[in-house]
């Protein structure tokens, strides 16, 4: 048996109040596909940063392939030839896809950046992701998606020996998804060892040959995949059975008309001739590929494009939404896709995230009731089974507990019309559970949702009707009962359709 | 005897590096400064550490207090406001042209006006920074800087660089020793007390300073979460400017004159209040209570100079270096405290 590509022992990293990771150790043999899963906030990312030299722990060692590492700095590990795929966006919004794919390698002629090298650079590397962006773009101006797919082709392309991937296919799409498997599979033919997390239960037994299970920071088992089935990895991850994954739905009773819609344009008409209905008690997917629109149809919706044109009904008045102020005042609500950026004041406490859109109601003459604030506050987080200190800076918490966190702000603020982009982005099998639960019992109590999402079962299982989009127009619309993966695969992409 | 849970409180507040060394520095100060002998009473007297010099510093620093209140609020939103010095000066100009236009008044009547115009004035000049900064999307460097001439500028202009003597009414008041015996003048102490009270109650308990704090902190978030960007923006240059007109009209009473150029330069050393306090120039940070603590920090560095009798000329090459290592004494002992903090 060859030296395995990593050995972490006794690792153990402690921040204010909570102990991350405690005395990890376990072995991931070389050229493997590693899983490691658990719960928001078990340790996964602090262990991948831990190994990619951005963190450093407070106690253990690690190895690689037989040999004692110790990193100070991410450089130290790009030397020893470990990429990272991170699980939050680490970018540069303003430099553009080629600028930020040449970073820390640019090519230079003399004393200048090589400009066309370093195009080339970009679009071989993309190509090896199967990603058709344009290297010029501005990063900033990529959807969520496609600086995910940059960010796999900047740690594939550093032809690193071990790569961690953190939750890569949280904002992905099917088809991104798909590439990625791809480009997995090419990396294992190469011989390069990876570490892949994800809570992603079919992936997970589609690429990983050893699953290691973390809780509350500890080291559970690492057992091969062959040996476990899904609910055997989640009993490890939660320390008990979890009966149902998708709870049955109270079959919801479609009442009147909350949110009309009647040829929407949005994005300078790059999405047009929007109609649907929305009724009370209703959860309405919008389904399609990546760049399909979806996105843009939500924070037209929310009166966040200037450009948006089209007729707007909410609960059968006509209405002009031109500011999210305005879009809250008619009871609406949304989750953005990008929680970082849109979502969350990161330096803020939790709880002040949570109250950040309904702060009035919580104050008498501008003074605000911290005693309010803060149960009200709990209770939304509470419900979404955020277990992180209320008090503590959101920065600190993991990226599920995060998106936690921008939920219970819409939750707390009881808008009764629920716009959620990717809801579910990054969070565990059990929150999720709470989180369809929630929903179901949101539309039973006559709220309405329009529902986006990229994961099938979840849109599959929670939409009452799906309206699919294709490249900014509407493709057609499937009732629940006539849904399946297929028929909306096809819808999405157009093929078969003709 | 405090209590120890008091003392913890102390101990673990954002505020406790920087009274350290605030505290520290006049120990030092007090040690160092020698005493005499009190002429009238006997007795000796320390050079620093009596009710004279203390009162003064405390002068000294409330114009810089009270600014760096509405700077450190500016700067949480992700903002920043040059022209402060120049609005104390138009506002403080125009207070006293009015008042000599207006002849003689009785005492409440000249106390009233003055107030009326020199807030009026200041809060209109913020409100003009405000809407430029939201209205023209340029950043607020720029148009602060601008108005930052443009204000002092129109001082001048009107003033024609005479310095205006205003009503000694307005001196009675604000050097009134209010029982503490003669020529100690506690008003310009108390003013910057009741200004960070008030502005810390504005950030840390009120809707409009938690949105505040949320914008500075992450734009994009705030306005998808539905808050009034515009508005709380504009409203913080306009909080900037009234704090401006109040140090001008504490100014102007107490020296009981204006001049168009007063407060020169001030922009500069209530930013340096604001920020040696601990506000972040990225935004979302900052408390008004370190506001007045780094203005009192920045004078008593300026009085040291005064109580040692260093050579007056070394005064800027002094004050620089000790305002930087005040700042890494602050940041190297909060690091500390957390290390402390979490070995526990
Ligand atoms: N910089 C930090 N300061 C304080 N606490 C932190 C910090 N970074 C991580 N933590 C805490 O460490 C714990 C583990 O976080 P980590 O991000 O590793 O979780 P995770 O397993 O990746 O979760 P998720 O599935 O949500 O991504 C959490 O409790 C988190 O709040
Ligand atoms: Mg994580």
């Amino acid at each position: 048996m060859s030296a395995p590509a990593v050995r972490f022992a006794g690792i153990t990293r402690r921040f204010p109040g909570v102990a991350a990771l405690t005395d990890v150790g376990f072995d991931v043999a070389a050229g493997s596909c590693h899983a490691i899963c658990g719960e928001n906030g078990a340790g996964k990312s602090t262990l991948g940063r831990i190994l990619a030299g951005i963190d450093r722990p407070d106690a253990g060692t690690i190895t690689l392939f037989g040999e004692a590492v110790r990193f100070r700095q991410p450089r130290d590990a790009m030397a020893a030839g470990v990429a990272i795929v991170h699980q939050e966006l680490a970018l540069w919004p303003e430099l553009s896809v080629a600028e930020n794919l040449g970073m820390g390698r640019m090519p230079r002629r003399g004393p200048l950046v090589d400009r066309r090298a370093l195009r080339a650079h970009a679009e071989a590397l993309l190509a090896r992701v199967g990603a058709a962006i344009d290297p010029d773009r501005r990063m900033g101006a990529l959807s969520i998606a496609e600086q995910q797919l940059v960010q796999i082709a900047m740690a594939v392309g550093a032809d690193a020996r071990i790569i961690i991937f953190d939750e890569p296919t949280s904002s992905l799409g099917e088809r991104e998804t798909e590439r990625l498997y791809a480009v997995m599979a090419a990396l294992r033919a190469q011989g390069t060892t990876t570490l892949y997390v994800s809570h992603r239960m079919p992936e997970i037994f589609r690429l990983c040959d050893t699953v290691t299970v973390l809780r509350d920071g500890h080291h559970v088992a690492t057992t091969p995949t062959a040996a476990l089935d899904e609910a055997a990895i989640v009993e490890q991850m939660i320390g008990r059975r979890l009966e149902q994954f998708y709870p049955s739905h109270a079959a919801g009773t479609a009442g009147a008309p909350v949110l009309e819609v009647e040829g929407l344009s949005a994005a300078g008409g790059r999405v047009r001739d929007i109609s649907f209905t929305l009724r009370a008690g209703e959860v309405l997917g919008l389904a399609g590929l990546v760049g399909a629109g979806r996105s843009e149809v939500a924070r037209a919706l929310f009166g966040l494009d200037p450009t948006a044109r089209g007729r707007v009904r909410v609960r059968g008045l006509e209405a002009t939404i031109r500011s999210p102020r305005e879009a809250m005042a008619l009871g609406l609500g949304l989750v953005p896709e990008d929680r970082k950026g849109q979502g969350l004041v990161l330096g803020m406490a939790n709880r002040e995230n949570g109250s950040l859109p309904s702060l009035p109601r919580f104050a008498s003459r501008g003074v605000v009731d911290r005693a309010r604030e803060s149960a009200a506050t709990g209770a939304a987080f509470a419900a979404m089974t955020m277990a992180a200190d209320a008090e503590a800076a959101t920065v600190t918490l993991s990226g599920g507990n995060q998106q936690k966190v921008v939920m219970a702000k819409w939750l707390t603020a009881e808008s009764d019309l629920l716009i959620l982009d990717e809801p579910t982005r990054g969070v565990d099998v059990g929150a999720k559970a709470e989180l369809h639960a929630w929903i179901d019992r949101h539309a039973a109590a006559g709220g309405a949702v329009l529902l986006i999402t990229s994961d099938m079962p979840e849109l599959l299982n929670l939409a009452t009707r799906i309206l699919v989009l294709r490249e900014g127009r509407p493709a057609g619309e499937l009732a629940r009962a006539d849904a399946t993966q297929a028929s909306l695969l096809r819808l999405m992409s157009g093929l078969g359709a003709a | 005897m405090p209590s120890p849970s008091f003392v913890r409180t102390l101990v673990r507040s954002p505020q406790a590096g920087l009274t350290g060394v605030l505290l520290v520095l006049w120990g030092l100060l007090a040690l160092a400064a020698g005493s005499h002998q009190d002429p009238l009473g006997g007795g000796t007297v320390n050079n620093f550490l009596n009710a004279h010099t203390l009162i003064q510093m405390a002068t000294d620093a409330s114009g810089f207090a009270i600014m760096g209140v509405g700077a450190t609020i500016v700067i949480i939103s992700g903002g920043i406001d040059l022209s402060v010095g120049a609005i104390y000066a138009l506002a403080g100009v125009a207070m006293a042209m009015v008042l000599r236009a207006a002849g003689p008044l009785p005492p409440v009547a000249a106390f009233g006006l003055g107030l009326a115009v020199c807030l009026g004035v200041a809060v209109t000049c913020g409100l003009l920074n405000g809407l430029m900064v939201v209205g023209l999307r340029v950043h607020p460097f720029i148009i602060t800087l601008g108005t930052m001439w443009i204000l002092r500028g129109i001082a001048f202009v009107m003033s024609r660089a005479e310095s205006i003597l205003v009503p000694t009414s307005l001196t009675a008041v604000a050097k009134a020793s209010l029982g503490l015996g003669r020529s100690l003048s506690p008003v310009p102490l108390l003013a910057m007390c009741a200004v960070t009270a008030i502005g810390a109650v504005f950030l840390t308990r009120t809707v409009a300073g938690r949105y505040v704090f949320a914008i500075g902190g992450n734009v994009e978030a705030s306005r998808f979460s539905g808050l009034p960007v515009a508005r709380s923006t504009i409203g913080v240059y306009v909080i900037s400017g009234l704090c401006a007109g109040i140090a001008a009209f504490l100014g102007a009473a107490f020296y009981g004159s204006a001049t168009s150029s007063d407060a020169n330069g001030y922009e500069l050393y209530v930013i340096a209040s604001a920020v040696v306090g601990g506000a972040s120039l990225v935004g979302g940070k900052g408390s008004a209570l370190s506001a007045m603590i780094g203005a009192l920090l920045i004078v008593t560095i300026r009085q040291a100079i005064r109580t040692l009798h260093f050579d007056q000329n070394y005064e800027w090459i002094i004050i620089g270096g000790a305002l930087i290592a005040a700042v890494v004494i602050d940041q190297g002992g909060t690091r500390l405290l957390t290390r402390l903090r979490e070995a526990r």
